[in-house]
């Protein structure tokens, strides 16, 4: 009882980056643009969260600045792939390099070299009242930081969106026939840029989740490929909001497994327990190519008076 | 004209350097089907793509109902209440009939997705019109008939006062056409307005009550349906009737009777050039769309096959031309058996493919010219030196190939992606020929095609067969199938629907047989 | 899933005068994107209260002041370089290779097992085994994303990248346990043995001769590309897959050639970094090849020719930033900027150049 109770409990603020992160990905995936730059973005996030936390003193603000920053980088991205209609791969992936640059450079301006790294409050949980004294459940699902509460929210909010409203049954149809969906009104531009915009910017906040809920450090390393598997995970849940949070939990169930196996010493060398939530990964792929769905014209640009299209 | 519905004056646009619109003009009465006519790249649909606000005029301006209005997406036109049924259905495949019709509309608020009045409008649109359709149904699932009944369901739910239709019996069955002429009738009557973008003179006559004939981009004349014939729309829309070349073309795009196109160049050998037997093809998810399928092809004959897209036509050619593994059956070339081969053995065995969508399967659009010619031959001794690919000799048999087959380009190492359509189909009927095929596969040959291209393969296809390559040439262009063809097959749900010599095809009949309708004559 | 970058590279038959324009519409942009992306560059080192001057001085000086830095520079070139083409060979396909690093980690990690476990065999023996070995091991690692790639269509980036953090791991694994040098401080192998290591050229410090090797390859590729059926065959499966299957090139199985050809060559970065450099395999020498490579390929749009030449820029620039930081107080990471810059731009400019052009 207690073991798994306890698994489960860290279980669920381990899906919070992939959760954000995910959800990001689909919604600007949705309307067709297919972001690459989510590590450099979560690692910018990351940085930018932390040292603003840092300095103003409040996780709040910072995690704000890493939506902000990651923000900026989605608008990069929309322009230059909806207005001058560049691979989106390409530019995702200069993105990236210029987001993993930013990072390290905004840290070493801000922190310099220090004996003692710095530290910055981690976040209080705040059992939600009633709830959390639901035994078992309320220990596990109740309890935590605002943060998880408000990721399984967006989620929540973006899977709304998606399929229980008129907005959405439009969005929808841009990642599938935008010229369909152009010739009855409906802006394919408008449409991808905020979702890039605010799609970047959740993926910064997944980011900034990092240093803020387990340790209080920013060290170079910490998204380790979180990034990557991210865009595994919106592939594995079909670019649905409600499988996402399905496989978030996977992914995150991986992680704590993996932390814990090394931890408790099962006899393996670590290393191959902490290379399971890759393999896994891998393993998982074959099957989420195999049987799920992706918007037709994900990472394909638009162009109206493109004679080709259509 | 007294108070038209609709006028477009001065349309100006232009692509680069290509001016598609020059200054033209366009009126269309209330209560009236306008008939918008002319050759393959005349600039009907570019015009109609500008009033639909997919394309922006360099010049111009359009009045609806007397007023200026200006168009500047698709929203403004929809506003106006302009409607448009494209070629291509604009769709979204995986969503309902439903679903598709409110798309972009303001039923009932933004967060909110409430769709039963939607369910009943569509409901009473449709009966209405005789547009029958299930409101439920998923896009994809159904046939094209439907598909484009929805496309119109969409323009009238959002109140269209002009309906443009571009080209829209091009898969319809004649029966099909029948109805969906009637339903725009009703729409007149009603009092509504519909513009119909054809090429084709027999369905102008049928239907219209004036039509606007198009040429290069230019408004030729306007008529009223009353003091017009065939044979001067055909002038019209050709330019010359004195050039021998246009007659067969002209019947190619159904001005003139097939049936008056003498066949003195039919060129049919007596050795059986291919023989195709119980032919089984599969589709890309696994569904027989090719079954139990026989045909024998001698040296230099034209078979045409006729029938509705979507009923084995892109999987019949892939198969014979080797892209598509045989399910079962057997296909043989010159006496060979192709069955199980890879693709490249059925090029390197004379079998040569014009694929119907050309940007797609034909061509690599950001490479040269001579690149493209050498694809699909890159392994063969003839353009290989000492192990590696002889690019200078490449280049000289581009530029020969670019003279013969009239190429506009600048040279061999133009991308072949900047070319206009003609132009790149002439690359890949270059290829094609310098393999000296045994059997020549066209699927749609000249869909999309200006009328010097369009009687340009047409020469080329007859130069072939003189040559004695088999040729078979799938089109849904029906007129264009009965005019060059020694034989007509019917192609329907992947089966043999009946067979006709040249001389003896009645359209009707071939029609009938295409939906299952008519006595097979195997 | 997209219609890829990479446009193969100019016909050789342009005519003489065209040929210059044409040359010219390449080289204005390119050098144009450079200054442009150094002027951002400056204006952030401004911001930032350091002297740009001072800055750019020492980024773009440091590999020819000294015998030391042009030594330091050819021997960034080659990793760099080879990592380059691990990209933009799988490119040509259409398919993006974002596993070059992990290739490397195992193809040094194939290249160390040979030369610490036959150790006592002679150079002209033993250098070849290991260098080979790289290569094949490079061609493995990758070759499971090409399998997975064409046996059940999983995205090749995705699988690119989640074997390089498998690659970690591993290489922790084995320096850790399998031939640990326990005396390092930092997870590394044993050295391995003299027979293994590539000789040096001229006067200390010595070139190694994994740069000699690595210009063979650099003429093997250009003529592979340009010249072969199959280098012909993957630029089509790149420009249109349809198009291409449709005439006969059986192109899943070529796009997975493409990313094991592409694994071999950064698994023989490994081997040469090993071989040439460190003598042992140690965490961290993968140092930021793959970005660096995927940057240089990108920035090549599709030219085999280009890339050498990109990724000896790149290299003197990643030199310099290591002085930069220490002369000029402004931190590394600022050339990684300049460098995603340049890209950026020269992005741009194929725009600009294209509407142009066109008027």
């Amino acid at each position: 009882m207690g073991e798994i109770t306890e698994l489960l409990t860290l279980m669920i603020p381990a899906m919070v980056p992939f959760l954000l992160a995910a959800q990001g990905t689909v919604l600007s995936g949705r309307a067709g643009v297919f972001n690459v730059s989510q590590e450099g973005l979560m690692v910018l996030g990351a940085a930018v969260g932390f040292l603003v936390s840092f300095k103003v003193g409040s996780n709040t603000v910072g995690m704000a600045a890493a939506f902000a920053i990651a923000g900026v980088f989605g608008l990069v991205l929309a322009y230059m792939t909806t207005q001058l209609r560049l691979d989106q791969f390409v530019v995702g992936l200069a993105l990236y390099f210029a987001a993993l640059g930013a990072a390290g450079l905004l840290y070493r301006e801000v922190i310099g070299v220090t004996m003692e790294p710095p530290l910055i409050p981690t976040l209080e949980d705040k059992p939600i009242p009633l709830l959390s004294d639901i035994p078992f459940l309320g220990e596990v699902l109740f309890d935590h930081d605002l943060v998880v509460y408000l990721a399984f929210a967006i989620s929540v909010a973006i899977w709304w969106f998606m399929y229980k409203t008129r907005s959405g049954l439009a969005f929808r149809s841009i990642g599938e026939n935008p010229k369909a969906a152009d010739s009855l009104g409906i802006n394919v531009t408008w449409a991808r840029t905020w979702s890039t915009v605010v799609g970047s910017g959740l993926v910064g906040m997944a980011g900034a989740y990092l240093p803020m809920v387990y340790t209080g450090l920013y060290t170079e390393g910490m998204v380790a490929g979180r990034g990557w598997l991210v865009i595994a995970l919106a592939f594995l849940g079909g670019w649905r909001p409600h499988l996402v949070i399905a496989g978030a939990a996977f992914f995150a169930g991986m992680e704590v497994l993996a932390l814990r196996a090394q931890v408790a010493g099962i006899g393996i060398p670590h290393q191959f327990v902490l290379m399971l939530p890759y393999v896994a990964t891998l393993l998982v792929m074959v099957f989420a190519f195999r049987w799920a769905r992706q918007p037709s014209f994900l990472g394909r640009n638009y162009d109206r008076e493109s004679r080709l299209v259509g | 004209m007294e108070n038209p519905r609709l006028e477009m004056r001065g349309i100006v646009k232009t692509f680069g350097p290509v001016t598609a619109l020059d200054a033209v003009d366009l009126v269309v009465g209330r209560n009236e089907v306008h008939g918008l006519l002319g050759g393959n790249g005349a600039g009907k649909t570019t015009l109609m793509n500008v009033l639909y606000g997919l394309y922006r005029p360099n010049a111009g301006e359009v009045l609806l109902d007397g007023q200026p209005v200006s168009i500047g997406s698709p929203k403004d036109a929809i506003a106006a209440g302009v409607g448009m049924v494209h070629q291509t259905f604009l769709q979204v495949d995986n969503y309902t009939v439903t679903e598709n019709i409110v798309l972009g509309t303001d039923v009932p608020g933004p967060l909110r997705l409430d769709l039963t009045e939607a369910r009943e409008r569509i409901r009473e649109l449709s009966e209405r019109f005789g547009l029958t359709v299930d409101p439920d149904a998923v896009v994809e699932e159904l046939p094209v008939g439907v598909r484009q009944r929805v496309e119109i369901l969409k323009a009238l739910y959002r109140g269209a006062k002009v309906l443009i239709l571009d080209e829209p019996t091009t898969n319809l069955t004649p029966q099909e056409v029948d109805d969906l002429f009637g339903s725009m009738r009703a729409m007149v009557d009603d009092g509504m307005s519909v513009v119909l973008i054809t090429h084709k003179i027999r369905e102008t006559l049928s239907v219209c009550d004036r039509m606007t004939v198009m040429r290069d981009g230019r408004r030729v004349e306007t008529l009223e349906r009353s003091d017009t014939d065939a044979e001067h729309l055909a002038e019209k829309m050709v330019g010359s009737t004195t050039d021998p070349g246009a007659v067969v073309e002209a019947a190619a795009l159904g001005a003139v009777d097939a049936e008056a196109v003498e066949e003195t160049l039919s060129s049919v050998g007596t050795t059986i050039a291919v023989a195709v037997r119980d032919l089984v093809v599969v589709n890309d998810q696994g569904h027989e769309l090719i079954r139990g399928f026989d045909l024998e092809l001698r040296e230099g004959e034209i078979v045409g096959i006729a029938g509705v897209a979507g009923n084995g036509q892109v999987e019949l050619a892939e198969a014979l031309a080797g892209v598509r593994p045989l399910r079962a059956g057997s296909v043989e070339v010159s006496g060979r058996a192709m069955g199980g081969l890879a693709t490249s053995s059925w090029l390197e065995h004379g079998v040569a493919y014009v694929p119907e969508d050309r940007h797609r399967d034909g061509i690599l659009p950001t490479a040269s010219i001579t690149e493209n010619l050498v694809l699909g031959s890159q392994r063969s001794p003839k353009v290989r030196r000492f192990g590696l690919i002889d690019w200078g000799a490449a280049k000289q048999r581009a530029v020969d190939a670019i003279a013969e087959f009239s190429v506009r380009a600048n040279g061999p190492g133009t991308l072949v992606g900047d070319l206009s359509g003609g132009n790149i189909q002439r690359v890949i009927l270059a290829r094609a020929f310098a393999r000296r095929p045994r059997l020549l596969i066209l699927h749609n040959p000249t869909r999309g095609l200006d009328i010097g291209s369009t009687r340009f393969v047409y020469q080329q296809v007859r130069t072939a067969t003189a040559a004695g390559c088999a040729v078979l040439l799938i089109s849904e262009d029906l007129d264009e199938v009965i005019a060059l063809s020694d034989r007509v097959i019917a192609l329907y749900q992947g089966s043999r629907a009946g067979e006709w010599p040249h001389g003896s095809v009645d359209a009707y009949e071939v029609g009938r047989s295409m939906t299952g309708l008519g006595e097979a004559r195997v | 899933m997209t219609a890829p970058p990479a446009t193969p590279p100019a016909a050789p038959e342009a005519a003489g005068p065209r040929r210059v324009a044409d040359a010219l519409w390449l080289v204005v942009p390119s050098v144009l994107s450079v200054v442009a992306a150094f002027a951002v560059g400056g204006l952030i080192i401004l911001a930032l209260g350091q002297d740009p001057v001072a800055a750019f001085e020492s980024v773009l000086t440091t590999s020819f002041n000294t015998r030391f830095g042009t030594v330091e520079t050819l021997h960034k070139w080659v990793p760099v370089l080879l990592c380059a083409y691990a990209f933009a060979i799988p490119l040509a396909t259409g398919k993006f290779n974002i596993g070059a690093e992990g290739q490397l980690l195992v193809g040094a990690t194939g290249g160390v097992a040979i030369g610490i476990l036959w150790s006592d065999l002679p150079m002209l023996v033993l250098l070849p085994c290991v260098l080979v070995a790289g290569a094949l091991a490079g061609a493995v690692w990758s070759g499971i994303a090409a399998v997975l790639m064409v046996k059940f269509n999983v995205n090749e980036i995705l699988s690119t990248v989640v074997l390089n953090f498998i690659s970690f791991q591993l290489i922790d694994y084995v320096a850790s346990h399998v031939w640990p040098d326990r005396g390092a401080g930092h997870p590394a192998t044993v050295r391995v043995g003299e027979g293994a290591l590539l000789p040096g050229i001229g006067q200390a410090p010595p070139l190694h001769s994994g740069v000699i090797i690595t210009l063979v390859l650099v003429v093997a590729i250009a003529i592979f590309m340009r010249r072969t059926s199959t280098g012909f065959e993957m630029r089509a499966v790149g420009a249109n897959l349809r198009a291409a299957q449709v005439h006969g090139i059986r192109t899943s199985r070529l796009a997975g050639a493409g990313l094991v050809v592409g694994g071999a060559v950064a698994g023989l970065a490994g081997a040469i970094e090993v071989a040439g450099v460190h003598g042992k395999m140690l965490e961290g020498m993968q140092s930021n090849f793959l970005i660096l490579g995927i940057i240089v390929g990108l920035m090549s749009r599709g030219s085999m020719i280009a890339i050498p030449f990109i990724a000896f820029g790149i290299a003197v620039l990643e030199v310099g930033a290591g002085s930069m930081q220490r002369t000029a107080q402004v931190p590394v990471e600022m050339v990684l900027i300049i460098e995603a810059l340049i890209l950026l731009f020269l992005l741009l400019s194929d725009i600009a150049r294209a509407k142009l052009r066109r008027n």
